[in-house]
């Protein structure tokens, strides 16, 4: 077990780290005074992570199969390679301006240090607590997920999806982790690597914050409001144990994209704009809804700069299409074309995705959610500071500075794509959308916050400010690690988890998945998305009985097959489902469904736990 | 200085982190550790032999009571004692004739639980 453990534990920097160091040092050289250490170390994941990427589609280009050895080579050509690069550019030359004192924003106090190391420690063990009682593999949509990393592990080539839900970028790394560590999939290490990116992502957003306020206390403060307030709500805890992998790793490429096209247009410098185009192609092949969101986000920043700055629209425009229009983000621009073009299309590259996700809302889930549902979703507190710091962003607006556009803008286009989505012609789950609402939050709570310390400590009434400060100081507190109470009160359900899988396995050695085809419950029984990997036949194999209001859909005729062979299976319509699926086992909930299939006399029953049973239809 | 005690700390507390997390899910990914569940199933559900497998996951050894009924005849009642984790195979010996066309039920109980498996022959 524990040499598993550290086989993990070195597998991981060997993915996540090394790549990403090589690449920056072909890019900034050893020391630079365009980036700090600190900038360049919370870099190094998402940056490893598209570059793991990236040498994954192009091995599976050429054909070579992927395994362990072809992996580790790959990784270790591409660092050679930037190495090569790096004496090439900084070896024997001296650049004054390359050697330069990076800016000293990341350089933090001692009580500025202590703060964020405790917010850290506050963030991480939080997590940690939560994630120990979900950590035996039973979420659902990780269960999906890791179908496909499991295909790629097998075939040792990229699968072909058949359909746009899923994309790429949420499969490679962990298949890359399995080939090079060997450990399972059915592990601890897929929420572990998802782990890493949340923890990253608050990194990010700080970095981020850093280079836009340019002020230590924001980013000190930044840690405690995204790593330590909500820490278990979506889309953070939650979502790591979820495995809700596109949001998790979208959440850490959008501040990253956002940060180098924000010091691009702000230092007009060609390497962050390549930079940038680098992240949103590594954004593109991860998550379809995380780019979406990007784009729009984006599209507001620039037009309300643009509009705060209307008399100089066309020097501004032209201003920044020169950043863009220079070897290096051209060349990066060109090289993400011959990716999407010819090495690898994600699946959701088509006419029929855009149309689907833009247009007047068709659902009701799509039609936006209410002011009470989004304070819910993001939280007292957060939404509290968010809204002073809204506030406090627009009273001290000054027009020529980025900065606050921003902070505006962000937050101002994503509340109205989850309040009124119509507004904006998007056409997407509203709650979706409003997970992302955290990024511009958690940017505005931190100013806000910061803003607000420091008017108040100006303030002609000290007693008046101080006892108004410690209100909101034990609001914001309480309210905020709410949540994590539900870190020490879960309820592990790692027994039923292991009798599904017990049960899986039961099958999977028993039945010949050529002639038998089985119908699982989804409805009641847990952990069941996970019973596909026992069988590695198909997506949709086993068949699946889906949440029931699935099954009711105003928009479009659902076959309601896999609902009525399970809740009603001597009805006539579930009869003429057997015959024509050919389903010859069911496995149900003992407590639930069980009892009921007793009473029919064409099933056998031939597996009995406490918890699950499975049926053999005569 | 400031910046790199906090990459370093991070680091240190994330594989403190995998550690822990890395220790929980490998124990309890165990069929038997802190669990109480018994399973009886039959060794190949798609034929008709009955030879079956009772599997003993509470944590401590148990006595299994099993009794198998043709239609409601009952022609076996036995007792096995199956020890923690473990897994016992039984394969019943009833005469053929005995078997055909008939419901046959494989009752096993301990404690005041029972499970029952059955098949359902010649259909």
């Amino acid at each position: 077990m524990y040499i598993s453990l550290i086989k993990i534990i070195l597998a991981i920097p060997f993915l996540l780290a090394l790549p990403g160091f090589f690449l920056q040092l072909a890019v900034f050289g050893m020391k630079s005074g365009k980036i700090s250490f600190f900038e360049k170390a919370v870099l190094t994941v998402p940056f490893s992570l598209i570059a793991v990427d990236l040498i994954m589609l192009l091995l599976n280009k050429l054909n070579i199969l992927l395994n362990g050895p072809v992996i580790i080579g790959a990784v270790l050509i591409f660092c050679a390679v930037c190495f090569a690069i790096f004496q090439f550019r900084f070896g024997k030359k001296k650049n004054k301006e390359d050697d330069a004192e990076p800016e000293k924003i990341f350089d933090f106090s001692t009580w500025q240090t202590i703060f964020i190391l405790l917010s850290i420690v506050l963030a991480i063990f939080i997590r940690t607590a939560y994630l120990s009682d979900t950590i035996v593999p039973s979420s659902t949509d990780l269960g999906h997920h890791m179908y496909w990393s499991q295909t790629i592990i097998n075939s040792g080539h990229l699968p072909d999806y058949g359909m746009p839900d899923f994309i790429i970028g949420e499969h490679m790394i962990f298949a890359a982790v399995n080939l090079v560590s060997g450990a399972k999939l059915m592990s601890a290490m897929p929420v572990m690597l998802l782990f890493v990116f949340n923890i990253t992502g608050i990194f990010a957003i700080a970095i981020l914050l850093g280079r836009i306020f340019e002020n230590k206390k924001i980013i000190a403060v930044s840690f405690f409001v995204a790593g330590s307030l909500y820490a278990i709500n979506a889309p953070q805890g939650r979502y790591v144990s979820g495995g809700v992998i596109g949001n998790v790793i979208g959440d850490l490429l959008i501040p990253v994209a956002l940060y180098f096209l924000y010091r691009a247009f702000t230092e007009k410098d060609q390497i962050f704009a390549g930079l940038f185009l680098f992240s949103f192609a590594g954004l593109l092949y991860t998550h379809h809804l995380s780019s979406f969101i990007f784009i729009f986000s984006v599209a507001a920043i620039l037009v309300l700069y643009l509009i705060l700055n209307f008399k100089n629209i066309f020097k501004i425009v032209g201003g920044w299409l020169k950043v863009f229009l220079k070897p290096f983000p051209l060349a990066t621009l060109l090289l993400a074309i011959f990716f999407f073009l010819f090495v690898f299309t994600p699946s959701y590259f088509n006419t029929a995705a855009v149309s689907q996700a833009t247009g007047t809302p068709t659902k009701i889930t799509r039609v936006g959610l209410s002011l009470s549902q989004i304070e819910g979703g993001v939280g007292s507190a957060q939404l509290f500071l968010a809204g002073a710091g809204f506030l406090l962003a627009l009273l001290a607006i000054r027009r020529k500075e980025l900065k606050y556009s921003v902070a505006i803008g962000w937050i101002f286009v994503l509340f109205v794509m989850t309040w009124k989505p119509a507004l904006l012609d998007v056409n997407i789950p509203s709650d979706r959308i409003s997970n992302y609402l955290f990024l511009p939050i958690a940017l505005l709570s931190a100013y806000g916050l910061v803003r607000y310390f420091e008017i108040f400590s100006a303030a002609a009434s000290r007693f008046f400010s101080a006892v108004f400060l410690f209100t909101l100081l034990f609001f914001v507190i309480t309210n905020g690690l709410s949540d994590s109470a539900d870190a020490f009160k879960t309820r592990n359900q790692f027994q039923q988890a292991v009798e599904t899988f017990h049960s899986a396995e039961y099958l999977a050695s028993t039945v010949d998945t050529n002639k038998d085809i089985i119908l699982k419950d989804h409805v009641n029984i847990y952990a069941d998305s996970w019973y596909k990997l026992f069988f590695m036949k198909d997506y949709k194999y086993p068949l699946s009985r889906g949440i029931l209001t699935r099954y009711v859909d105003p928009t479009k005729t659902r076959e309601t097959c896999t609902r009525d062979m399970i809740s009603a299976p001597e009805s006539d319509a579930a009869k003429e489902c057997f015959a024509d699926t050919g389903v010859n086992y069911v496995a149900v909930n003992s407590q639930i469904e069980g009892n009921s299939f007793e009473k029919y006399p064409d099933f056998s029953k031939v597996y009995g736990s406490d918890y699950i049973s499975i049926f053999r239809k005569n | 200085m400031s910046s790199k005690i906090i990459i370093i700390a991070t680091v240190v507390l994330l594989i403190a982190s995998f550690s822990v997390l890395f220790v929980v899910e490998a124990k309890n990914h165990d069929l038997d550790y802190k669990k109480a569940w018994s399973v009886v199933y039959f060794e190949n559900p798609r034929d008709d032999s009955l030879d079956f497998a009772v599997e003993n996951h509470e944590g401590e050894k148990y006595e299994y009571g099993y009794k198998i009924f043709v239609g409601d005849d009952k022609v076996i009642d036995e007792k096995v004692e199956i020890e923690a984790g473990a897994k016992q195979k039984i394969s019943p010996v009833i005469p053929s004739e005995k078997l055909e066309g008939s419901k046959v039920l494989v009752d096993v109980n301990y404690k005041n639980t029972e499970y029952k498996i059955y098949k359902n022959l010649g259909k």
